[in-house]
């Protein structure tokens, strides 16, 4: 015991940083080489050196997401189109891929979100070859029949299906409805359920969806792992050189500011916990500003696990079972949103005040800089000790490319993480933390089976 | 989504699948006199006990390329400790000293000493297994490790702390479990339906009753009952020097040598024709299927089944069978998958299963995610047909070697982080398996389609098979099941010719389901005790 009193000591200390001379923050937060080439078409490809051996990440992101559905009625058609991107070409028909890709080992696998589609291909490096040749043929040349995407349209059902039992999709689907009126962010990316049940008649639609968003230049591919550079420049090169489509216009409408501040409330039929969410709009991720970087700190500082709001709702009065920001970067401006889960809906008001009190604290008050350093610190060596494998380094990589356009958009906001001032929170909290900018959600358990909460 | 949690502690409850049928009187373990020969039960599934670790046995995977420490403490308890009437104690024991402070610390006080770390400390407690894995950068290690062993040799066992984690709980089981997963539901009531009279049987989360029974002085008790260095295999991997091993060592010698004696696992009955089916409030069905079996690793049939199952379907791969028959050409659901050992998603880790979920009587399951209510008979009849189309023929050679290709290359996948290397390695100690994934894959290049057609005929007859739906109509479902009618399925979109023909043979699929053997529940009271 006696020897390790030290270590108590060092507890209570300050956290300083190992060496004497620390290498530049970006650098030490992400050890990570990025080789980035920019082929004619337009197409990004980003190499990256990873210490897996005989193992690589392989990462497509398209910068199209949910909220590129401008149309009425094609909501959740990016969600739907990245599975159709598993249908085969004339080259490689349905079943090819899978044949080749599996006899190797990889995972092959794909998301959305609301900017973005991701599509990730993970495993040996001894088939990257063939990969290359299969993920630059679809990208060119998909081709699917109108039988398989009806086919594929139920599968979206089903995970609708899947994702329906519980009550956030139901709490997501009302809160981008009643915040936004004009942006299409006010759907969710799975879309709403009846553009759900009448996707299987929209095939013609989805071809000038590949058309229209499936770009070179609006492209970015992430190369994770153990690999020869040389080898893989070369061939991807060769295989995506044919890709010429050109990127169409269509504008995105524009969110017009919020004037006063607006609720919704949903009664949720089944067993769960009451639901209290203050949104409010926020503006863009963006590299070249630090709002994305100001609303991961401004989360962690108003609800995170040492913010007095934490303490008093979660430890110590219990009315909040967890306090949570549902803060993903955006490439629209888009929402802060404070979803406290209550363990009681006869607490809901008090936890209304807490909330509302410490938030007007922050954009009242100095900033405190001894819990922003702290925070600094969790966040960022937190994203460092994420990035466990190649597939992670290609997928965090690939999410910040896609929402911001830059390649090296990770690196831009760790940077910017550790060097948001006390001041810059203030003056975030003061311009969009306001009452008139607000959204409330409340959601009300009206179970009537036995057992349920009342 | 938090931008990140700084303690993480997942229970198994969340998550896990852990459960007991609601029923109002429980058949009783079957009572064995000591020192007699426990007479052979035809489909029964006696326990064989798992290998015993050294206590406090090391496990060492030491690499210097990476800042961050990986601590792997796996004890071997589990729900299977919880005292009858106080179903939870385990799991809730576990959370209380992992996240309710130290003596030196209180909840509040741990988090925030915690924080600017962004240390890691996950809690999974299983039927068996409990495990507490840390992470961390060598930046604060020292201090790390005194707050992470404090965890277990100090905690706090704060009363307000204590009722917090209980509310959440129950919160777990009334809403979590019971309302808002139909899959983790489903899964849940197949091990309540497998499992009745084991100690298996219900959530490793706890029931409302026994939860509410809990008292603080249980939880103190137990933690010196379970929760000592016999029970104790430590796992340490990165950059971790001799030095950093003798503190961990050392400071965990202050848990108590020996505790409680383990639980003698009585014999699983067969279960073979069982139907549960959960009623809730739902759009779709989700179904759920399975049998306890006596195969585990080691066992030489153990790598041709799993080779098997694989065939049938990991999770979210493409080139399964079911995935593909079910979901890709018939657009029935999003996903249909097929496991031999029990399974639990690692969140966070790709789509793989977690380790350290070491179990004496393992369970094989297939799993239908959500379908339309129409086509849930149909989607089960198809499950069971292709489990018995590899009885009766095996692999073609081409498939054969698809699915050989995939594994090699994708079992890689299954150990690319420290925590499921030395995951791996401590289910190694358990099933007297060392390098477990290395001797599947020197396996793959012995077994052949015969060998595996083999394998599967031995161990995965359909007969033996239980199942459970979470869906609306639950007695229209029943009255289905019962009648054994076919059950015809139509498309929005045409089909090819052979598709349809298949489509004959399995709307007449013959069920193993036992029409005497259909219980219906309501969900609302699943795991009331």
């Amino acid at each position: 015991m006696r020897r390790l009193l030290p270590l108590l000591l060092l507890l209570l200390m300050p956290v300083l940083p190992a060496s004497a001379e620390p290498p530049p923050d970006a650098s030490r937060f992400f050890p990570y080489t990025l080789n980035t080439t920019r082929l004619p078409n337009g197409l990004t490809v980003v190499r990256v050196p990873f210490n897996s051996p005989g193992i690589v990440a392989y990462v497509t992101a398209v910068r199209v997401g949910s909220r590129n559905e401008v149309e009425p009625g094609r909501t959740g058609f990016a969600h739907f189109f990245e599975h159709m991107m598993f249908k085969g070409t004339k080259a490689n028909p349905e079943g090819q891929r899978e044949r080749i890709l599996g006899g190797y080992g990889f995972d092959d696998n794909a998301f959305t979100t609301d900017d973005i589609t991701v599509y990730q291909v993970y495993g040996p490096t001894a088939g990257l070859e063939k990969l290359i040749a299969l993920e630059a043929d679809r990208f060119q040349n998909l081709e699917y029949s109108e039988p398989a995407f009806q086919t594929e349209a139920l599968a979206v059902l089903g995970e609708y299906h899947k994702n329906a039992a519980g009550p956030d999709l139901k709490l997501e689907e009302s809160l981008a409805k009643t915040a936004f009126t004009r942006h299409t962010y006010q759907h969710t990316t799975l879309g709403f359920y009846e553009d759900i049940q009448a996707m299987p008649k929209a095939y013609a639609y989805s071809r000038s969806f590949f058309e229209r968003w499936y770009t070179p230049a609006n492209t970015t591919l992430f190369i994770v792992g153990d690999f020869n550079d040389a080898q893989v420049v070369s061939q991807v090169t060769q295989a995506y050189g044919g890709w010429t489509r050109q990127p169409t216009n269509v504008t995105i409408p524009t969110e017009p500011p919020q004037t006063k501040a607006r609720s919704v409330h949903v009664d949720w039929p089944q067993p769960t916990q009451p639901r209290h969410v203050l949104a409010w709009h926020t503006p863009a991720a963006r590299a070249d500003t630090a709002d994305a970087a100001i609303q991961s700190i401004l989360a962690e500082y108003l609800v995170g696990d040492t913010s007095p709001a934490y303490k008093e709702l979660v430890l110590e009065k219990q009315y909040v079972e967890s306090l949570n920001v549902y803060n993903t970067p955006h490439r629209d401006p888009y929402l802060f949103p404070i979803d406290a889960t209550l363990q009681d809906e006869q607490h809901r008001a008090a936890v209304d005040a807490v909330l509302r009190r410490e938030v007007k604290a922050v954009a009242g008050a100095p900033v405190d800089g001894a819990r922003l350093k702290a925070i600094q610190d969790h966040l960022r060596y937190g994203l460092l000790m994420d990035l466990e494998t190649p597939r992670d380094v290609a997928i965090d990589l690939a999410l910040y490319a896609g929402v911001m356009g830059r390649p090296d958009a990770l690196a831009s906001y760790l940077k910017m993480l550790g060097s948001v001032t006390p001041q810059q929170i203030t003056l975030f909290a003061r311009k969009y933390l306001e009452d008139t900018n607000l959204t409330v959600l409340t959601l009300t358990p009206k179970a009537t089976a036995a057992g349920g909460t009342p | 989504m938090k931008t990140r949690a700084t303690v993480s502690l997942v229970l198994a409850a969340a998550l896990s699948l852990a459960g007991c049928a609601h029923k109002p009187h429980p058949e009783p373990p079957p009572q064995n006199p000591p020192g007699e020969p426990v007479p052979p039960e035809p489909g029964g599934v006696p326990a064989v006990p798992l290998k015993q670790p050294q206590p406090m046995q090391l496990v060492v995977q030491a690499r210097p390329d990476t800042p961050i420490v990986s601590v792997r403490l796996v004890f071997h308890t589990g729900s299977i400790d919880d005292p009858k009437g106080k179903e939870g104690l385990t799991a809730l024991t576990a959370k209380l000293m992992a996240e309710g402070g130290t003596q030196r610390l209180t909840a509040a006080q741990l988090l925030e000493a915690l924080y600017p770390m962004a240390a890691e400390l996950k809690v999974v407690t299983d039927k068996e297994m409990t495990t507490l894995s840390g992470r961390v950068h060598q930046d604060f290690l020292p201090a790390f490790l005194l707050l992470f062993t404090d965890t277990l040799i100090q905690p706090r066992f704060d009363p307000a702390e204590f009722e917090r984690l209980r509310a959440n709980a129950l919160n777990a089981v009334r809403n979590g479990l019971r309302s808002e997963d139909d899959e983790t539901l489903g899964k849940v009531g197949l091990d309540a339906l497998l499992y009745a009279g084991h100690p298996y049987a219900h959530y490793t989360g706890g029931t409302v009753q026994g939860l509410q029974s809990l008292t603080l002085e249980d939880v103190k008790a137990h933690a010196r009952r379970v929760f000592t260095q016999d029970r104790l295999v430590i796992g340490l991997a990165g950059p971790v020097d001799a030095n950093i091993q003798q503190t961990v060592t050392t400071r965990l010698s202050a848990l108590p040598a020996t505790g409680a004696p383990r639980v003698e696992l009585p014999t699983v009955k067969s279960s073979a024709g069982r139907t549960l089916i959960l009623q809730k409030p739902t759009l779709s069905t989700a179904v759920s299927m399975g049998f306890v079996t006596p195969l585990r690793r080691g066992d030489p049939d153990f790598f041709p089944v799993a080779f098997a199952l694989s065939n049938l379907g990991e999770h979210r791969q493409f080139i399964g069978v079911l995935f593909n028959e079910l979901r890709e050409q018939r657009g029935l659901n999003y996903g249909d998958y097929a496991y031999v050992e029990h399974f639990i998603e690692d969140r966070g880790n790709g789509t793989f299963n977690r380790t350290n979920l070491v179990r004496t009587q393992q369970d094989i399951s297939l799993w239908l995610r959500p379908v339309v209510p129409a086509n849930g008979v149909f989607a089960t009849r198809g499950a069971v047909y292709f489990l018995e189309r590899m009885s009766k023929e095996p692999l073609s050679p081409e498939r054969f070697n698809l699915v050989r290709g995939f594994l090699q290359g994708y079992s890689r996948l299954w150990e690319q982080t420290d925590q499921r290397r030395l995951g791996y390695a401590i289910d190694s100690l358990y099933y007297g398996t060392p390098n477990f994934l290395d001797a599947y894959r020197d396996a793959l290049t012995q077994m052949t389609p015969e060998s595996v057609q083999a394998a599967v005929r031995r161990q995965l007859q359909s007969e033996k098979l239980a199942f459970v739906f979470v869906t609306e109509d639950a007695q229209g479902l029943a009255q289905k099941l019962k009648s054994g009618a076919p059950s015809p399925i139509t498309y929005a979109s045409p089909k090819p010719p052979e598709l349809l023909k298949l489509d004959e043979t399995i709307i007449q699929q013959k069920l193993p389901v036992r029409p005497d053997a259909i219980q219906v529940a309501p969900a609302a009271e699943f795991m009331e005790r």
